[in-house]
């Protein structure tokens, strides 16, 4: 049924709109249902009016909701089509032909192809057959004269995709003749280019029946034509048809695995047709890109492969070196710098003229003779570039008699040095380029010396031939055209023994420059089969190559026309990868004139819209809203209260998700600050501080007793400490720290991993733990430290030992006997310091873990008016003992074995003793000064 | 309901936590001179000593057949003779035995847990506890907690019958039927009781009334219910009715020289039995 624009293909579900009345009725006497709730107290409301009540009925605008939502569904259920041409179409006399252009040129307007040939079938009458006509050839073509039901038609329409390659229109109109089809009206959707053969086309299909075109060039940029690549960069060309406005779009360089390493624009002029990109990478990353792409565009022709022969210059090394030491030879120069954009091969000379590569460089060769010299000559003769070192060979008096011809100019027979102790002129530096030289335009770096060089005999030709000057004028590099070829000659040697060249950044430059004198033939054995390894589908994507497609032999790269047997892609054969690129050195060119007898469709009328979906989308979008705003009026939504907020938050839809990160920015950033502040505080002054276990109370008796001890230390000694921090060893900088507290409450959680990690790390950098597990009260329990390596899994714990007796925690700051905490009578556990391990003590020989029971945090407890918190088994003299201890443990933390050297003092009194009255000095007494 | 044991712990532990009641002698001397000798000097039947005449005593109390056979005067004084008697009542109204959570306790057993360990301190002060309108009368010694805390399980009724004798009467509900209702369904208990504890315990939510939106409500055991639109709306309402409910009952429990302890549930249970014993003492203090 058509209504105006509109096809319904279930026009019978419209007759559901009647039902709307009655659904309206029936949502109109239904009320949401109350929340129920019990209170005794509901005889005080019983004379309460309520001040507002929600009408038993529901709200208008929900029933608007509602209704429009089943309306909705109602009209998406009768499947609508948009479909402006459908009214005006008459029906066809015959089965309709559909003819699709499904080249690469198609691709990028693929969808709307493909939704205007969908539309073909609008209008006629539910018996009429469709065929397809597809122009791009294929192994197997699809027979047109096949006829397809409507389904079928649309599932194969769907199924439809473009093709890599070109399409051919007379292949495709002689297969329609052959099927014998005389269809009563055809629609032709072309890519509207190439009006040679898309003319002789259109006149045949209008004779055969009535003819619709629909045609859809592509827009922008449509293919990449050209690829020139030189010792600069690469440059890439596109082409557009529809060159009128100025437009920019990009290009990106991919590495095969698809990462971009580079964008460059892409810049078409106004009426221009053709614009170029150019990348300007680092010959490293160069050497990575294997393709091209335009950005956003999804097709086989805006895809450009690069392929190794295309990439990298093949470069030979002979070394004259011993290999002795292969890392002080020059050819590691060469190597090391060449290797990021060059392939390179070594072997013998002979073997590697047969290799055929781009440049061949010779480090210190002296003479080459016999018929390596012919073979040397005539691949320069073919186009290569023979790269010459000097060296002490060259230079060698040896080789004074006889004549080297392959050197650009004649040479002296010896070399100079400059800078010498028996020379007057100083080592030279570089000059500038001349103009003429490939070099012209590098910049040479001024702190380059050159020490020693061979030197060309003065000529005529000498000028002309030098690219590369030393500042006093003598040549660095000279080079001469021999045939096809280059030969080029550095005066210096490839490595570092006669000038700080190799060192330099431009010397890579200057041989890439010299390599790229090379003629880069690369393509040697004409015979060799390249079998495809990835290929390009479509829509511009690299997959394994199909069945159909078969190998290629070089000399065929030329010529060869891409089809289902050679799609584009990359083909792989023994010298590297070679690529087929579809648009390479295409034009397109627009059709414009279409015969007169046919109807040219525009976009709008080629095209339909299926709006089911739309519709039965926004019913349920309505449906959804509806049962967020009943929640909400149902008071069963906490955060929406009012009504009234709910349907602005409604309204606001997603846009209220934006506040929330920048609230948790806000609130995490100054959280951040508060963290630095914290550590500011700590490194500022020397503080105490406590691990949390997150049990308050034993974090309270924690920091209470490091107050407890930071003050008596402070009255004491002159240690001063801050108030102590609390700190959460996941999170907190820890380093900061002399020592940290950690007291066990009753049932510990265990530490994370990155908590004992960090702990490990902070004692192994001189960090002080202290482990309370404030047991030793315990009626019965034998060990109290059981639990200690679940808690702290992974703690880099050394051999642990009760205190020795006369170790430097007993006599640090006080003389004591014991280690009392509240409880009376534990062992203090620290690491054990023996003989054995000596060389593997840590921190000096002073121990960073210390380990006890006796709730020794809590003996020093006190409240904020300075009295004692917890008792203390033996009362208050055994609570000051518990205070020394502390005071002890605090200052052996910050003094280390300071004090240990104090175990001598005895013998060094005595010595002292037998001469000066020392010896009033009573050990016993106290505190040692 | 809570169990018998468990209420008997509860009341117990709740006992142990509260002071011993010392009503002082002037307050037991009103209230109901009865049956047990106290030892020590005081209203009574019985004779408890003679003691020399002071200046603050009246004539009238000396003793003349004593004095006269020496030079001095004389006062006869008798032993003090308590045994108050302590009756209390929970209401069965299914709205009292309620709580908005089912993890608390509910009102009435809130109250019966602090009744009975009222009801121990008693007992071991020599009382008499028992309950209003229960099948057996107000007992003494050990077995009375026993029999009370049976009694605070097993009777359930309406009705307030008035003991025959005088007594101290602790009342707990939530009186939220009104002041009005209440003040007639007490009125023949008040003739007989001077003195009582109106024990008013409520629920939380009652307080805080945390209902929003459309909300229906009903009234635990009644058929009564309502529907409000939007229940935000009559919460200050609600809560200016709930205070003038407390209000009308404190003036209830004046106008009838009782007094009222207002409880909560989410309060501790020894904070209503302190309130609770702290009114009654103050009956003494009144007297």
């Amino acid at each position: 049924m058509t209504l105006g624009p509109f096809l319904f293909m279930a026009p019978l579900t419209l007759l559901g709109l009647i039902a709307l009345p009655i659904i309206w009725y029936i949502l109109r006497a239904t009320p949401p249902s109350p929340k129920l709730a019990q209170l005794p107290s509901l005889r005080l409301l019983e004379n309460v009016d309520p001040k507002e009540e929600t009408p038993s009925r529901t709200p208008w605008w929900i029933l608007l909701l509602r209704i429009g939502a089943a309306a909705l569904a109602i009209l998406g259920l009768s499947q609508p089509i948009f479909a402006p041409n459908a009214g005006r179409d008459q029906a066809a006399s015959g089965p309709v032909l559909v003819v699709m252009d499904d080249g690469w040129t198609s691709a990028q307007r693929w969808g709307e192809l493909r939704s205007a040939a969908l539309s073909a079938m609008n209008g006629e009458t539910r018996d009429t057959p469709a065929h397809i006509l597809l122009t791009a050839p294929r192994a197997l073509p699809a027979d047109p004269g096949e006829r397809l039901d409507r389904a079928a038609f649309e599932a194969r329409v769907r199924s439809l995709q473009p093709q890599a390659w070109n399409i051919d229109r007379e292949e495709a109109l002689a297969r329609l003749t052959e099927s014998q089809l005389r269809p009563g009206r055809i629609l032709w959707l072309t890519d509207g280019l190439d009006p040679e053969t898309a003319a002789p086309f259109a006149r045949a299909l209008a004779d055969l029946a009535p003819l619709s075109i629909y045609a859809a060039p592509a827009r922008g940029p449509m293919a990449l034509t050209r690829l020139a690549a030189d010792a600069q960069g690469v440059t890439l060309t596109a082409a557009r048809t529809d060159g009128t406005a100025p437009s920019t779009q990009f290009v990106s360089a991919l590495t095969l695995d698809g990462a971009a390493l580079a964008t460059a624009d892409l810049s078409f002029a106004n009426g221009e047709d053709t614009a170029s990109a150019t990348f300007s990478l680092p010959p490293a990353a160069l050497s990575r890109v294997s393709r091209f792409q335009v950005t956003g565009s999804a097709t086989a022709g805006t895809v450009w492969l690069w392929d190794s022969a295309d990439r990298s210059r093949r470069v030979g090394l002979v070394s004259g070196d011993s290999t002795a030491q292969p890392l002080l030879s020059d050819i590691h120069y060469v190597r090391k710098a060449l290797e990021p954009f060059a392939t390179i091969s070594e072997g013998e000379l002979t073997d590697l003229i047969d290799e055929n590569p781009d440049a061949i460089i010779l480090t210190d060769i002296g003479q080459i003779d016999g018929d390596a010299k012919a073979a040397i000559n005539q691949w320069i003769e073919d186009g290569g570039a023979l790269i010459r070192f000097a060296g002490p060979r060259m230079a060698g008096p040896q080789v004074a008699t006889r004549e080297d011809d392959l050197v650009p100019a004649p040479l002296r027979r010896s070399s100079r040095a400059i800078g010498g102790t028996l020379t007057w002129e100083d080592p030279q530096p570089l000059g500038t380029f001349p103009e003429a030289s490939p070099f012209a335009g590098l910049t040479a770096p001024e702190d380059i010396r050159v020490r020693q060089q061979v030197l060309a005999l003065p000529g005529p030709e000498l000028a002309r031939r030098t690219w590369a000057r030393l500042a006093d004028g003598s040549p660095l590099v000279t080079a001469d055209r021999r045939g096809q070829g280059t030969l080029i000659l550095f005066h210096v040697t490839a490595g570092p023994d006669w000038s700080d060249l190799p060192y330099a950044g431009v010397f890579v430059d200057m041989l890439r420059r010299s390599i790229a004198a090379g003629r880069g033939e690369a393509i040697s054995d004409e015979e060799g089969l390249y079998t495809p390894a990835l290929t390009l589908n479509g829509t511009g994507r690299l997959t394994q190559p199909s069945a159909g497609a078969t190998p290629l032999r070089a000399a065929e790269f030329g010529a060869v026309q891409l089809s289902e047997a050679h799609p584009p892609g990359l083909y792989q054969g023994p010298a590297g990868t070679r690529a087929l690129n579809v648009a390479a050195e295409y034009t397109p060119v627009t059709m414009t004139e279409w015969p007169a007898s046919a109807t040219l469709l525009g976009d709008t009328e080629a095209r339909t819209l299926r709006l089911g979906g739309l519709l039965l989308g926004g019913a349920l979008l309505l449906l959804c809203i509806d049962l967020i705003v009943a929640l909400a009026l149902a008071g069963r939504l906490p955060v929406l209260r009012r009504s009234a907020a709910a349907v602005v938050v409604m309204l606001a839809g997603t846009a209220l998700c934006v506040p929330e990160p920048a609230f948790a920015q806000s609130s995490f950033g100054s959280s951040q600050f508060d963290d630095l502040d914290k550590e500011v505080a700590a490194a500022l002054e020397m503080r105490l501080a406590y691990i949390e276990t997150g049990d308050a109370r034993a974090d309270r008796a924690t920091k209470a007793g490091l107050e407890g001890i930071s003050l008596v230390l402070f009255r004491r000694s002159s240690v001063e400490p801050a108030a102590p921090h609390a700190v959460d060893p996941e999170t907190d900088a820890l380093d900061v720290y002399p020592a940290l507290f950690l007291s066990l409450p009753e049932n510990p959680e265990p530490f994370s991993a990155t908590a004992v990690a960090r702990l490990n790390a902070y004692m192994r950098n001189g960090g002080a733990l202290f482990i309370d597990t404030r047991r030793g009260g315990t009626v019965g329990g034998g060990n109290s430290f059981d639990n200690l390596d679940q808690i702290l899994a992974g703690l880099d714990t050394p051999p642990l030992a009760p205190v020795p007796d006369d170790h430097v925690l007993t006599r640090s700051y006080y003389l004591i006997q014991s280690f009392p905490g509240r409880y009376e009578n534990r062992n203090l556990w620290i690491e054990a310091t023996g003989a054995a391990d000596k060389t593997e003590r840590r921190g000096d020989g002073v121990s960073r873990l210390f380990v006890g029971d006796a709730d020794y945090l809590a003996a020093w407890a006190i409240d904020e008016r300075g009295r004692p918190l917890y008792s203390v088994d033996g009362g208050d003299a055994q609570r000051e003992l518990a205070i020394r201890f502390g005071v002890n443990l605090i200052i052996y933390i910050l003094t280390g074995n300071y004090k240990e050297d104090q175990v001598h003092i005895p013998a060094l009194l005595e010595r002292l003793g037998e001469d000066d009255g020392v010896g009033d000095f009573n050990v016993q007494d106290g505190v040692i000064p | 309901m809570i169990s018998l044991s468990t209420l008997r712990a509860d009341a117990e532990a709740l006992a142990r936590q509260l002071p011993g009641l010392t009503l002082q002698a002037a307050a037991a001397d009103v209230i109901h001179p009865g049956a047990a000798g106290r030892k020590r000097a005081g209203s009574g039947e019985q004779f408890w000593q003679y003691r020399r005449y002071t200046q603050t005593d009246a004539a009238d109390r000396i003793d003349w057949r004593r004095s006269a056979r020496g030079d001095e005067y004389f006062v006869r004084e008798t032993e003090l003779e308590t045994a108050r008697t302590i009756l209390s009542w929970v209401d069965p109204h299914a709205g009292f035995d309620w709580s908005s959570d089912p993890g608390r306790e509910t009102k009435a057993d809130r109250a019966r847990t602090i009744l009975l360990a009222q009801g121990i301190v008693f007992a071991k002060q020599g009382e008499r506890i028992g309950l209003i309108s229960g099948h057996r009368p107000a007992s003494l010694g050990k077995s009375a907690p026993d029999k009370l805390a049976e009694d605070l399980l097993s009777t359930s009724t309406d009705q307030l019958q008035p003991p025959r004798a005088q007594a101290l009467a602790i009342i707990a509900s939530d009186f939220y039927d009104g002041a009005e209702a209440w003040r007639e369904r007490l009125a023949p208990l008040a003739r007989t009781c001077r003195h009582g504890v109106l024990l008013a315990v409520s629920d939380p939510i009652e307080h805080a009334f945390p209902f929003t939106g459309r909300t229906k409500f009903s009234r635990p055991g009644s058929a009564l219910d309502r529907l409000f639109g939007r229940a935000e709306t009559v919460r200050e309402t609600y809560l200016e009715k709930l205070a003038a409910h407390e209000t009308a009952l404190a003036d209830l429990a004046a106008n009838m020289g009782w007094a009222l302890v207002k409880h909560r549930t989410d309060e501790a249970a020894l904070r209503g039995a302190a309130a609770v014993q702290s009114a009654l003492e103050q009956f003494g203090a009144k007297a």
